[in-house]
């Protein structure tokens, strides 16, 4: 009996194997239990949701029967990479990120039905029309802000489609290029420089650059624009003077520059209510001093993600502190110290004096800017051209990121559509 | 109004839960933790030593595995086999001993001897006296051992379960529907049917009653499923449940004599070979295995029962199998059950059967060669049949990839997949789930249902009960009577816990989708008798002292037939 009972404990494998398929099962279910629910959710619980932006404008609806978008095409269009698609297809779309609030799935309880879920975005639905048709046709992304509360007003990247038109789409359309791609940032950077400068260079104010137009590192020209002759520390940032930051970012030296970067946010991914965005980029092993050099004045291997440069110019305006940006409406928070107060206060000056001085005010009626431009060299006679700030107005605190993929100047092509934007923005 | 509703669906939801979870919990402790102690039945005197035999069927000799262990000098490993017929009546049997055997002196033959009381038994050259016990020291002893369901009362469990299924029927009631009345109908007879059993077992002196508690969860289980799917279909499955625990009563009565076992068990394999030529001959195909019989108006899957025949063939008493070393014919048997199976298409069905052909060969040959020889002679024969059935390719095919075509290939598993994942880990209550809907979601998507309707803890307790009935065979096999019920006890679990693999991994995508149905929960008649006779073999290991209506009481009065008593 017992040479034969004793190999019962065969049973004992087959029950391990169940055991151990179970625990299998139970870690995907908690792991993608999410995407299988939601997956025939729609269409077996008979809910339906709505997703609308700040003023009510439908976005996108579905129920049982149907899924629908926005009304209108230009809508379609210049809020596709915000609202995206039922299948998925853009990186960045509420449907595909919040199909989940839209339809109360959790673990504890699965989906469960409510009549109707409604989900109402920050998003203006028409300043994102004037945004894309800003851009008419070029590559680009724009993003606007409130950078007291958060609240993520614009959100567009050119080109785009119409979800509902089933002809072949546009190269590049599914890529959310204010989320997920990152790019040569040009001078825009050297507000990263200045601030970083500010914080560890001392005496930043007294200081005086003189530049000829081109100036060399160990045998290696830095080209500016210039010559500039003898700047302040402002005027050099007004100037956009290569030179100048050039010496400056060698000044504050690889480790600082580095150290600062990280702090703001530049070399991180971030998300934006889950939406994941991409990293940017910057020498971070050693260089010698001619690559700090143009490092620090957005060239060399630096890459800049818009919504990165979002976050940074709207701690500028508020003082330092981020109010994080948020895309769905009624999320708040956190607020978090990115720069420290005086440093923030004297960088928004200075983006005032840009504008003032440089850029002139006359290009921007009626509107109290602080902004840098950027044009960043690809090597190919192409630029990028490039214009952020914000608004020292209460009544309107907006910061903005504008970006034109190959676009030119920075002054001359990203700022008029920024000042477009703007227009439409406090009116 | 609807406050009302959602709170006591939450409320029931949650006793569901907990019950459930004490449900299980009540049975392992009871079929795990209580004293498991071997019968005595006589003893052998070795010099000063007293061995006691402790079962039906004992191997004696120098082995440690040996059931009465004689370690001297020129007894073999295995040496004899004492056995107890259903009279009371101990033999002896020489198997193959180099030493041989001498009863009072005269060599042992090939046909073995009856020993009585005062006999020598000289195992080559060792000395043993064999005593019988006497009425009276036999029942003292009987008397000592601990009785089954002192620890954890049976009554309380069944008192749990009923508590459970007043809730289930609560959930159902919450949805409403023309079929209420029905479905408070079934849910009371299946708990009238419950405690019948229970007092027919206690008039009868039984108090285990942890298997039938567990088959009774799964059932009502079962039950809440068809009476959401299938509503107007629930009056016969609770008639097939009354039915089900008849033949488990008849089976188990009829498994209570060995000899009357052993006597048509030839019979029982020409039954079972009938069966299948029948449903070769004439079934009818249906969602590509041709598994169904009809019957005027009734149809029924013969190769369920073709399951319980196999196993009363398979198992094995202890002197026969050490009598006649080859596991020949049971191979062949086994071999034509399997491939007649794979004719009629019913690959999931057939692997049950192979899974359990490998347990129960292992436990009677111990050869591991053997299972390794019928593994790749099986692996080739998948091949084939992959190659050879465009159906079983294609569910090959899509296994893993379900996601990747849910109009197609992966139809169905990507539904219950989603609906179970749509359930949560408390579910949306009985009744209120959709994959109810789709084709053969009550059957071989059971799980799914039940995570959808009941939830992911409820769906996972489910498959525990099974495992504890399996734990519950590994346990109670040590102290059986006969090699036969434990044989058989183990082999049943094997092939109740490969259905339940394949049904659930079939659903989640971890197994290709063989469609084979969850015992007691998956709706369907065959299918439920079947598990309910299974569960007579089960109940025929459990010799806990009063436990089972399976095993005779201890019986020591030569005049009575031993085991004969019904």
């Amino acid at each position: 009996m017992k040479k034969i009972t004793n190999r019962a404990v065969t049973l004992l494998l087959i029950a391990a194997l169940i055991i151990a398929g179970l625990a299998l099962y139970t870690i995907r279910y908690v792991d993608e239990g999410r995407d299988w629910a939601l997956a025939f959710s729609r269409a077996n619980s008979g809910s339906t949701g709505e997703l609308s932006d700040r003023n009510g404008v439908l976005l996108a609806s579905f129920d049982a029967v149907d899924n629908r978008y926005a009304a209108d095409a230009a809508t379609r269009i210049a809020c596709y990479h915000v609202t995206g698609d039922y299948w998925g297809r853009s990186g960045s779309g509420a449907l595909t990120w919040f199909w989940d609030d839209m339809h109360n799935y959790s673990l504890l309880t699965g989906t469960t039905h409510s009549s109707a879920m409604e989900l109402k975005l920050n998003i203006d639905a028409s300043l994102c029309r004037t945004a894309y048709e800003a851009l008419d046709g070029q590559k680009g992304a724009i993003l606007l802000m409130n950078y007291r509360s958060g609240e993520l007003l614009c959100m567009v990247s050119s080109p785009s489609i119409d979800p509902l038109d089933n002809s072949e789409p546009p190269e590049g359309a599914f890529i959310n290029r204010a989320l997920a791609a990152s790019f040569t940032p040009g001078s825009i950077f050297k507000l990263i420089t200045a601030a970083t400068a500010i914080e560890t260079v001392p005496n930043m104010d007294g200081r005086s650059f003189y530049c000829e137009g081109e100036y060399e590192i160990a045998g290696v020209p830095i080209v500016c624009v210039g010559p500039h002759y003898t700047q302040n520390f402002e005027q050099a940032l007004a100037n956009s003077c290569n030179v100048a930051f050039a010496q400056i970012a060698i000044k504050a030296g690889q480790e600082h520059m580095v150290e600062h970067l990280r702090a703001y946010g530049f070399l991180d991914k971030h998300t934006l209510d889950g939406i994941p965005t991409a990293a940017g980029s910057y020498p971070l092993d050693f260089v010698g001093d001619p690559e700090l050099g143009w490092s620090g004045i957005g060239q060399s291997t630096d890459l800049v993600n818009p919504y990165a440069m979002l976050r940074f110019v709207a701690a500028v305006a508020n003082d330092g502190v981020l109010a994080e940006p948020h895309l769905i409406a009624g999320e708040s928070g956190p607020f978090t110290r990115l720069i420290a107060e005086d440093t923030a206060r004297q960088l928004a000056g200075m983006m005032n004096y840009n504008v003032v001085a440089g850029y002139g005010e006359e290009r921007f009626p009626g509107l109290r800017l602080c902004a840098k431009t950027g044009t960043a060299e690809l090597g190919d006679g192409t630029s990028h051209a490039w214009f952020t700030g914000f608004l020292a107005d209460e009544a309107h605190p907006y910061a903005f990121v504008v970006l034109v993929e190959r676009g030119g100047g920075g002054l001359s092509v990203a700022s008029p559509i920024a000042n477009t934007l703007l227009q439409a923005a406090v009116r | 109004m609807d406050e009302l509703i959602s709170n006591s669906l939450i409320l029931s939801k949650s006793v569901l839960i907990i019950l459930s979870l004490l449900i299980i919990a009540r049975c392992l402790r009871s079929l795990l933790s209580e004293r498991y102690e071997a019968e005595t039945w006589a003893y052998l005197r070795l010099g000063q030593e007293l061995l006691p035999v402790t079962h039906w069927e004992n191997l004696i000799g120098r082995s440690r595995g040996a059931d009465i262990r004689v370690d001297r000098a020129r007894v073999s490993r295995v040496h004899a086999v004492l056995t107890r017929n259903a009279r009371g009546q101990w033999a002896i049997y020489d198997i193959f001993s180099r030493g041989g055997v001498w009863i009072n002196g005269i060599k042992l033959g090939p046909r073995g001897a009856v020993i009585e009381d005062g006999d020598q038994i000289n195992l080559g050259g060792t000395r043993l006296r064999f005593q019988n016990l006497s009425a009276d020291k036999g029942r003292q002893l009987a008397e000592k051992r601990t009785s089954a369901g002192h620890r954890v009362s049976p009554f309380g469990t069944l008192l749990e379960l009923s508590v459970f299924q007043i809730f289930l029927l609560l959930q159902h009631a919450l949805v409403g529907g023309e079929h209420l009345p029905m479905i408070a109908l079934c849910f009371g007879a299946l708990l009238a049917l419950e405690w019948f059993c229970y007092s027919s077992m206690r008039l009868l002196d039984r108090s285990g009653f942890e298997i039938e508690t567990l088959a009774f969860y799964l059932s009502s289980l079962g039950l809440s499923v068809a009476a959401s799917s299938v509503p107007e279909d629930l009056f016969k499955q609770m008639l097939l449940t009354i039915a089900g625990v008849a033949l488990f009563l008849l089976t188990g009565w009829w498994l209570r004599s060995l000899r009357r076992v052993t006597a048509v068990r030839t019979l029982a394999a020409l039954a079972a070979l009938g069966l299948l030529a029948v449903n070769i001959v004439f079934s009818e195909e249906i969602l590509g295995a041709r598994n169904w019989l009809s019957f005027g108006g009734y149809s029924f899957q013969p190769s369920e029962f073709v399951k319980v025949l196999y196993l009363y063939v398979g198992a094995s008493t202890l002197d026969r199998l050490y009598r006649r070393q080859n596991l020949f014919s049971f191979m062949i048997f086994s071999a034509v059950c399997v491939i007649a199976l794979a004719l009629i298409g019913d690959f999931g069905t057939a692997l049950v059967f192979f899974v359990c052909f490998l347990v129960m060969s292992f436990l009677r040959s111990g050869s591991i060669a053997t299972v390794l020889l019928a593994l790749t002679g099986a692996g080739m024969a998948g091949v084939l049949a992959v190659s050879v059935r465009p159906h079983i390719a294609q569910r090959f095919a899509s296994w893993g990839h379900v996601w990747e075509d849910i109009y197609g290939a992966g139809y169905q598993q990507a539904r219950a997949m989603s609906a179970a994942a749509a359930g949560g880990l408390f579910g949306k209550g009985a009744g209120a789930g959709w994959l109810k809907n789709v084709v053969a979601a009550d059957t071989d998507m059971v799980f799914a249902v039940v995570c959808e309707e009941q939830g992911l803890i409820i769906a996972l307790c489910m498959v525990l009960a099974v495992l504890a009935l399996a734990f519950f065979a590994v346990r109670a096999a040590r102290y059986g009577r006969s090699s036969y019920y434990a044989i058989a006890a183990c082999g049943a679990m094997a092939m109740l816990m490969t259905q339940t693999a394949l049904n659930i991994f079939g659903t989640m995508d971890l197994l290709p989708f063989t469609g084979v149905t969850f015992p007691f929960v998956s709706r369907g008649g065959s299918s439920l008798l079947s598990c309910w006779m299974l569960m007579a073999f089960l109940k025929g290991s459990d010799t806990r002292r009063g436990a089972s209506f399976v095993v005779s009481p201890l019986r020591f009065d030569e005049e009575d037939a031993g085991g004969e008593q019904a």
